[in-house]
């Protein structure tokens, strides 16, 4: 019963309380870039949550069963972004392979996933706030539903935006840094929230 | 096949380059690092407990040594120690220094995140000198029936630095009495 | 001069922030204070310059199917050197920036800079248009940093710079803060741009 309280506690944290993108500033550029369309927006938010769960698995195996014993902290940050990099690359050629249709739905994503300062972020703190196997993976798909949920909710505010008068210098993107900091205006209301 | 040995070898060549480079400057730059560290605990610990002059380790409390200091004479003056609690966005850690009784002679809060001039602002003198004097019976904020005057705005900051003040003294006198009673022995 | 246009273009032109909406995350992330942003900024542009200068070097020797992964190891290790560099020598401002120092590997700023320019051009070159972007990079942090640091505690490096009774708009320095700043800016700029034509 505990672990499932404990569970439950980081998904809220990681969705909610600590949003990747509205409370940690991880992965702006897909969140200003991918939020025009809903459905493209939930494309990108289906291969985020994807390839964050991979890599926190990866990168925690790779942490604990290559660098520390070997004593290489220190090349911490290239192994994880060579491993996200080849992972994206790996994901890419078996979705292709097995799942055509997902792979059309997807694709244009994940070469831009790489360099998602989200991934290689969850993946970090994963292993600053000294996660076991199990709460690391959690982490990353809990960071990744965050992540969606946000891009969706901004597409689909920016859908209706589309329509909306506004004074000409403020269409795109500086309208929707606007309506990110009311999002974060927003969420800044489950701060504080405990378990 | 030949042409991809050449790419893997290349990718080696840089690969292998940039772990070696690394390799030499974090042998420079880590000594300066650990060292850093463990200056900065050392001077808040002295600023937590000025009056003693040296300081051992004696256990062990949120994973941070708890430190008996003792005067020139080699009496032991207080105790120092690093006390720990989740309060509203960030784990917060304050190093305390005690009397050797067991009151409260400074504290300094010596790792936050918390809210930017709500509840960051416990590292400001005004809250933290209140603890000054302070015995485990008295400690706690004003909204819990205490004294301690909680930060505008920050209650739950305010609280969790009370609060892990009070579990940690707790724990202290705790096994300082079982250390007794084995020195009797 | 041409290289003097390697260097100015980064400025204001083809600032990587205002203009091409480059490094959003520790922009918007560091920006709390203007110190933040100089450190974040000066981080920045020491990767950008020294891969710049690495990459247009190795540039020939690298077959073009492995270009991508060999530019960010060169980059992984230049930030991976001002990560440990930092940490001995600014442990405060260290701190400060945190998880947004090994993050400077996925800076679009800076693979975008090796892949558009370095891979392209000579090493003199290359140089003049990592100091120009970085610092370009840089005064956009210390633009946002100060008008956040300003408003929401009333300070400029620290400074004290307005009056005592001035009430501080805490919100300036919270997460929306940011992103608010940030969407006005970019806003004037535009503005700007069209008043100009």
């Amino acid at each position: 019963m505990d672990f499932i309280a404990k569970i439950f506690a980081m998904a809220i944290a990681a969705i909610f309380v600590q949003n990747f993108v509205l409370a940690r500033f991880l992965g702006l550029c897909p969140y200003i870039g991918v939020s025009k369309k809903l459905d493209s927006a939930l494309g990108m938010g289906m291969a985020v949550i994807f390839v964050m769960t991979m890599a926190s698995t990866f990168t925690w195996l790779i942490q604990t069963y290559l660098l520390i014993p070997l004593k290489l902290e220190f090349l911490q940050t290239i192994a994880f972004i060579l491993t996200i990099a080849s992972l994206v690359q790996l994901v890419e050629m078996v979705i292709q392979k097995i799942a055509p249709a997902l792979y059309k739905a997807l694709g244009v994503f994940l070469p831009l996933i790489t360099t998602n300062c989200a991934v290689l972020g969850v993946a970090i703190l994963n292993i600053n706030e000294n996660y076991n196997f199990i709460e690391a993976i959690l982490n990353g798909l809990f960071a990744g539903l965050g992540f969606t949920l946000v891009l969706v909710l901004m597409a689909g505010i920016r859908e209706r935006l589309e329509r909306a008068e506004l004074p000409h210098s403020m269409k795109g993107m500086p309208i929707a840094m606007i309506v990110a900091g009311s999002m974060a205006l927003a969420f800044l209301g489950f701060s504080g929230l405990k378990i | 096949m030949k042409y991809y040995l050449k790419l893997g070898i290349i990718l080696l060549i840089i690969a292998a380059t940039a772990s070696g480079i690394l390799a030499y400057i974090n042998n420079f730059t880590r000594p300066i690092i650990d060292k850093n560290r463990e200056e900065q605990k050392a001077q808040a610990r002295k600023e937590v407990l000025p009056q003693a002059a040296t300081f051992d380790s004696i256990m062990t409390l949120n994973s941070e040594n708890v430190y008996r200091g003792k005067n020139d004479e080699g009496k032991t003056i207080g105790y120092t120690m690093v006390a720990a609690l989740y309060g509203y966005s960030s784990n917060v850690k304050t190093m305390v220094g005690l009397n050797s009784d067991l009151q409260i002679n400074k504290i300094k809060v010596i790792d936050q995140k918390e809210t930017p001039g709500l509840g960051a602002n416990c590292e400001q003198d005004a809250f933290q000198k209140q603890f000054m004097g302070f015995f485990l019976d008295s400690l706690k904020v004003d909204k819990d029936g205490g004294k301690i005057e909680s930060i505008t705005g920050a209650t739950i900051t305010s609280r969790a630095v009370t609060n892990s003040i009070e579990k940690g003294i707790l724990t202290l006198e705790k096994s300082l009495s079982v250390g007794k009673e084995e020195s009797i022995k | 001069m041409n290289i003097f246009k390697e260097f100015t273009k980064g400025l204001v032109k083809e600032n990587p922030v205002f203009v091409m909406a480059l490094g959003l995350c520790p922009t918007l992330a560091v920006t709390t204070s203007v110190e933040n942003a100089i450190g974040m900024g000066l981080a920045a542009t020491f990767v950008l310059v020294m891969s710049n200068i690495i990459i247009s070097l190795i540039k020939n020797f690298i077959p073009n199917k492995i270009r991508i992964p060999s530019y960010i190891v060169v980059i992984a290790s230049f930030v991976t050197i001002v990560d440990m560099v930092m940490e001995a020598y600014v442990p405060a401002l260290h701190k400060n920036l945190g998880l947004f120092i090994p993050l400077i590997v996925v800076n679009c700023i800076i693979l975008g800079r090796a892949e558009a320019f370095a891979g392209k051009n000579n090493v003199v070159s290359s140089i003049f248009d990592g100091f120009g972007m970085g610092f370009g990079f840089t005064l956009a942090l210390i633009v946002i940093g100060g008008i956040r640091e300003i408003l929401g505690v009333g300070e400029f490096l620290g400074f004290p710079l307005l009056s005592e009774n001035y009430k501080p708009i805490l919100v300036a320095i919270l997460a929306p803060g940011a992103f608010l700043v940030m969407g006005l800016l970019m806003g004037l700029m535009n503005l700007a741009k069209k008043k100009e034509e």
